[in-house]
């Protein structure tokens, strides 16, 4: 082989602590390499510039690229080496600078460490073959799985572009937490004026199929060809007949039934819908509160439906979908708040939620928009905004800010002066987070123009005192204990990934980091997909965003999705596992072991039993290689021979 | 009529059906067995069954797989049959096992220290727990115990644990005597001197392979990795490193399979003692996974399963 | 031959990483993003999977004169291919079970799970496993001379003659 070592100062990230032109001069002592040198930005232009350089002048057929991460940039360095010629196969990457010169700060031990990390590439390099891709089809729809504001973006902007998009929402009605809000910061706009249009269009948009009240049991499959187990969950009403007259939700007798969608600060009927503006717009029974499916005697919905939509025998029902990529909007739920024991710890009527406090506000709330408190239906005169409560406290197991929850106070603290012009309203905070598009400017006018006080500190206690609430903290700024007496508390509770995202994690096999939430491919370069190709994500599923941020992760998707399927055919990636026939014994021990069913059961012409891999189904994982006892089974790229070369090249095989 | 008898008699009346049937026969000595292969009935005349018969046949069954065979076994060679039975490395359907209850087997190495060179063996009997040998010329009168495999000594399953025909009378387990296991003994050791045990042995092992080939559980055969070059685990050169990382690929690879049959360790010409190593794998194989080879037909590898909670793994922080 | 190949010389001990690519050889680098400083000792072999880390890789690391072995991978149930680390952590115990019978100081093999967020632990993983194998010291090799101690000779060895079967 002729093997061409590129070591790249990556400016002084590596050549800070590690001596490159060292590095580059004894790499050129292992065997087979032919040429060394090193680049100041190897990934630059002028950098792969060089590379095909020398591809071409010493006739290189093998390259490595010692510098960052290959989780960074072996992508790009695999279509450099491709642009002159060779397979991009034939090339590996010594990672220099993330496990070498950013970690170490001995430059002797790491320049020893990173020539050894080149011997061990190099090795690996000399046991490698060329791989060659192969092609499939691309079904061209895409699976949006939330129906929140991120989802919708993502499904309207795919389906605009002419995809087929299936959006499938757990809840009776898409919307999401957008749909709850009163109005929006920085500008005080309606939520639903905004959101509102863009669930008629889902509804009325040709190209996309709405699943509610339905959720994802089981996704099998690869990029571009996924299949999903869709479970629609029975609502006791058939939505085909349902044309939303409410007429069941007028007479339903079952009136004690939990509103989630008023965050259970009101109640709502057994069948019921919603909100009156819900997509789709049909009527679903609560079966724990429904007298005929709890008790089995009432079924006035049935008796009153005009089109006798109602079926107390529904089941759930599973449909199989054929999909070329999914994007994941899961959004968030709120972190539940009752741990804290100072504030009342969830048994306090008068101390709620920001979402709560929101249903409060809206005009289609319970209240009819007129800020009354829970406990005796007064308005109040004082409230108290107490900021991250579940955020930015480690003791809580929340040490990330739910970022968005600065922004949605003040707006609330502006609301609250022109629902109840005599109103007083203060707010305990940590810091202003107000980093967007007019947001500071937002947050200053709360406080200047609406007369909302801000204390920076922590409230230490909530108590009720009468009718009223005392709340009790520290102005830190002042360096004194304040009391306030407030009517209503409202507490900017933290966020967290959705329930059953860790679920749904696991089907996707997507990964989530330590807070639950999903894990972008990259934190700056691949934002919005994941480390499974095809698979995309927006809003808050992947961390705390606000609206604009969500809306344009959306389209991020979208974006991604329509990529995928500007392709007519994939090429599939050749990292698969392979079957030596001449070797295999046909135990099928790795078919056993297979998580993914790739592996076959198959025969030779001569009707020898032997394991045969569908390689498109094969997600390159490795487990059958070290199944089977005697390597006949090889995941290219990381075969028996290259790892052990090295592990020899590390630790050369001793001689007597 | 006696074992052997009944054992011949089952023979000649399956024989039609078969291409083959496996046993013994006697081999240049009356202390010397040899594997008789039996396609017609004047070969079953010479079927013998004894404490001669050492071999594991179940070795040879993986490559005579489609071939309608028959096999006599021992109770410890009928463990191999199940655990080649549970790996789809056999047919059922073409095997048919003829079994015994087994008396036990003599260790040659055992009774070469014993007796020096076994060079002129004028006969050979087991009478009761005593072998009979007379040896250059000279009468001797061993306690079986004295010379029998070790294995024996701690046998659990005298009889074949699968049958489709069963000579003769069953045999009582053994109940093991007290005191240490090799094993045990072995680990009062330091790991320096355990690492310097193995290396004085390793230095002598020839890599000679019969530790291999007469394993019935080493089903790879012409593909073992050992002689591989792609994957390329260990190499050629016949040094104490190499032969000690063959030894290992073997012991890992039998991890959850070996079932206990001491034909490695009978086979070495070093008397190297190969045992050891497989004892131990058996014993952390079976209190992690509570699972014994050979003995369920029905059982999965527990290196092919897993369970989400491990009761056994204590979970590494 | 590179002067890197007598890596005493640093007085480091040679310790190899075998690393899942979705979990812990994230975390590694995400550690190295955060610049959380580590003993310069390991050097990380990159495989998809824990199940793809077989068994003979670990052995044959430790028989060439490895004086660490670190394997690290995705927590149990977040595996990125689903089932490859229950499988590993199967394969995995075995060795390190078995691995005393043969001298080998099972503390110099370590595996553990590092998620692609945990850089923090990465950093204290790395430390904690290459100051125990500083502690152990340099791993005895086959290739030493054996020392010729009463114990060693034949007649000690064939236990099997005392009492009762291996």
């Amino acid at each position: 082989m002729h093997i061409g070592v590129f070591v790249c100062h990556c400016g002084s990230n590596i050549s800070g602590t590690v001596d490159c032109p060292q590095t580059a001069k004894a790499a050129g002592e292992f065997p087979d390499v032919v040429y060394s040198t090193d680049e100041m930005y190897t990934c630059s232009e002028p950098g792969q510039e060089s590379i095909i350089r020398a591809i071409k002048e010493h006739n290189l057929d093998g390259v490595v690229v010692a510098s960052c991460s290959p989780r960074m940039h072996e992508a790009t360095f695999r279509r450099t080496v491709e642009r002159a010629g060779l397979n991009p196969y034939m090339f590996e990457m010594a990672n220099i600078r993330e496990h070498v010169s950013w970690v170490g700060r001995d430059k002797a031990l790491n320049t020893r460490k990173a020539i050894d990390l080149i011997g061990m590439a190099v090795a690996k390099l000399r046991n490698g073959t060329p791989l060659f891709s192969e092609r499939f089809n691309v079904t061209r729809k895409l699976m949006v799985i939330g129906g929140g504001v991120a989802g919708i973006q993502a499904a309207l902007d795919a389906a605009d572009s002419g995809i087929e998009v299936v959006l499938v929402e757990r809840e009776t009605t898409i919307g999401g937490k957008m749909a709850k809000l009163d109005k929006t910061f920085p500008t005080i706009d309606c939520s639903s004026c905004v959101l509102g249009p863009k669930m008629v269009e889902v509804a009325q948009h040709p190209k996309i199929t709405l699943y509610a009240a339905s959720e994802v049991d089981n996704v099998s499959g690869y990029v571009g060809n996924f299949t999903v187990q869709v479970r629609k969950r029975a609502v006791y009403v058939d939505w085909d007949a349902c044309t939303g007259c409410g007429l069941c939700t007028e007479k339903c007798p079952s009136r004690k039934t939990p509103d989630p969608f008023n965050e259970l600060i009101a109640t709502t009927t057994a069948i019921n819908i919603p909100f009156p503006q819900a997509i789709p717009k049909k009527a679903t029974i609560n079966p724990d509160y429904c007298l005929q499916l709890t008790k089995g005697k009432c079924g006035v919905c049935a008796k009153v439906c005009p089109v006798g939509c109602i079926d107390f025998e529904q089941q759930d029902k599973i449909e199989e979908v054929q999909v070329g990529a999914i994007v994941v909007a899961t959004g968030y739920d709120l972190f539940d708040y009752s741990v804290y024991k100072q504030y009342g710890a969830g048994k306090l009527p008068d101390v709620i939620t920001s979402l709560q406090y929101e249903r409060l506000l809206n005009a289609s709330g319970p209240t009819g928009g007129h800020v009354l408190r829970p406990s005796d239906g007064a308005e109040p005169k004082h409230v108290v905004f107490i900021q991250c409560v579940g955020s930015r406290d480690k003791s809580k197991g929340r040490a990330y800010c739910s970022s968005f929850c600065c922004m949605y106070t003040a707006k609330q603290a502006i609301l609250t002066k022109s629902h109840l012009p005599d109103s007083q309203s203060y707010v305990f905070y940590m810091d202003i987070r107000s980093p967007g598009k007019g947001y500071d400017e937002f947050t200053r006018r709360t406080q200047e123009l609406y007369g909302a006080q801000y204390i920076r500190g922590r409230v230490s206690s909530i108590h009720q005192h009468g009718s009223s609430l005392v709340v009790r903290g520290a102005d830190t700024l002042a360096g004194m204990q304040v009391e306030i007496k407030a009517d209503l508390v409202v507490l900017a509770v933290g966020i967290e990934p959705s329930r059953n995202s860790q679920k749904l994690a696991a089907t996707l096999h997507i990964s989530a980091d330590t807070d639950g939430f999903f894990m972008e491919g990259h934190p700056k370069l691949k934002p919005v997909e994941t480390n499974t190709a095809g698979v995309f994500l927006a809003g808050c599923c992947q961390g705390p965003r606000d609206i604009p941020t969500s809306v344009s992760m959306g389209s991020a998707a979208a974006a991604k999705a329509m990529v995928l399927f500007s392709n007519e055919q994939l090429e599939s990636d050749p990292q698969v596992a392979t079957v030596n026939a001449t070797r295999c014994v046909g135990c099928y021990k790795c078919v056993k072991t297979c998580p993914f069913g790739a592996i076959l059961e198959s025969e030779d012409r001569w009707k020898n039993p032997k394991a045969e891999v569908l390689p498109t189904i094969c997600k390159g994982c490795g487990i059958c290689s070290v199944t089977c006892p005697h390597g006949a089974i090889q995941l290219n790229h990381f075969t028996d021979n290259q790892l052990l070369a090295e592990v020899n090249a590390i630790c050369p095989l001793p001689t007597i | 009529m006696n074992v052997l008898e009944t054992m011949k008699k089952c023979i000649r009346e399956a024989l039609p059906d078969l291409d083959m049937v496996m046993g013994w026969e006697q081999g240049f000595d009356t202390l010397h067995a040899t594997p008789l292969f039996m396609e017609t009935a004047e070969d079953v005349d010479r079927l013998i069954l004894g404490p001669t018969c050492v071999q594991s046949l179940a070795v040879h069954l993986p490559s005579l797989k489609g071939k309608k065979i028959g096999v006599v076994v021992k109770g410890c060679d009928s463990r191999a049959v199940v655990q080649l039975l549970s790996e789809n490395l056999l047919n059922r359907e073409n095997l048919v096992i003829f079994g015994f209850g087994c008396d036990g087997v003599v260790s040659l190495s055992r009774l070469k220290k014993k007796l020096g060179a076994l060079d002129f063996i004028e006969s050979a009997e087991k009478k009761d727990d005593r072998l009979c040998i007379e040896i250059n010329g000279e009468q001797q009168d061993l306690p079986f115990d004295d010379i029998c495999a070790p294995k024996c000594l701690t046998c659990s399953r005298p009889n074949a644990i699968i049958s489709d025909h069963f000579a003769g009378p069953q045999r009582t387990p053994r109940i093991p005597a007290k005191g240490k296991t090799a094993l045990e003994k072995f680990e009062e050791k330091s790991l320096p001197e355990r690492f310097d045990f193995w290396k004085a042995q390793m230095q002598r092992c020839v890599r000679c392979y019969a530790c291999r080939d007469s394993c019935p559980m080493c089903v790879c055969r012409d593909h073992c990795v050992a002689v591989s070059r792609n994957p390329h685990f260990v190499s050629q050169e016949a040094t104490a490193s190499e032969n000690f990382m063959f030894q290992l690929i073997h012991v890992m690879h039998l991890a959850g399979r070996c079932v206990s049959c001491g034909e490695c360790e009978r086979a070495c010409p070093m008397d190297i003692p190969l045992g050891l190593l497989r004892a131990k794998s058996t014993e952390v194989t079976s209190a992690l996974f509570n699972q014994e080879a050979g003995l369920d037909q029905e059982a999965v590898l527990p290196l092919l399963s897993f369970n989400i909670e491990e009761e056994t793994i204590e979970e590494h922080d | 031959m590179p002067p890197s190949n007598d890596l005493k010389d640093g007085g480091e001990l040679r310790i190899i990483g075998f690393l899942c690519n979705w979990c812990s050889y994230s975390g590694a680098d995400a550690a190295g993003v955060a610049r959380l400083e580590q003993p310069t000792d390991l050097r990380i072999i990159r495989t998809p999977c824990t199940g793809r880390i077989d068994p003979l890789f670990i052995l044959r690391a430790l028989i060439n004169g490895a004086d660490g072995v670190l394997v690290s991978g995705c927590h149990p149930g977040d595996c990125h291919y689903v089932e490859g680390n229950f499988h590993a952590r199967r394969r995995l115990e075995t060795l390190k079970r078995i691995l005393p019978i043969s001298g080998i100081d099972p503390e110099r093999f370590k595996y553990t799970w590092v998620s692609a967020s945990e850089s923090g632990r990465w950093q204290e993983t790395v430390r904690e496993f290459t100051a125990k194998i500083h502690a152990l010291g340099p791993a005895p090799r086959m290739t030493d001379v054996v020392s010729r101690s009463k114990d060693l000779s034949l007649e000690g060895l064939l236990l099997q003659d005392e009492n009762g079967g291996a």
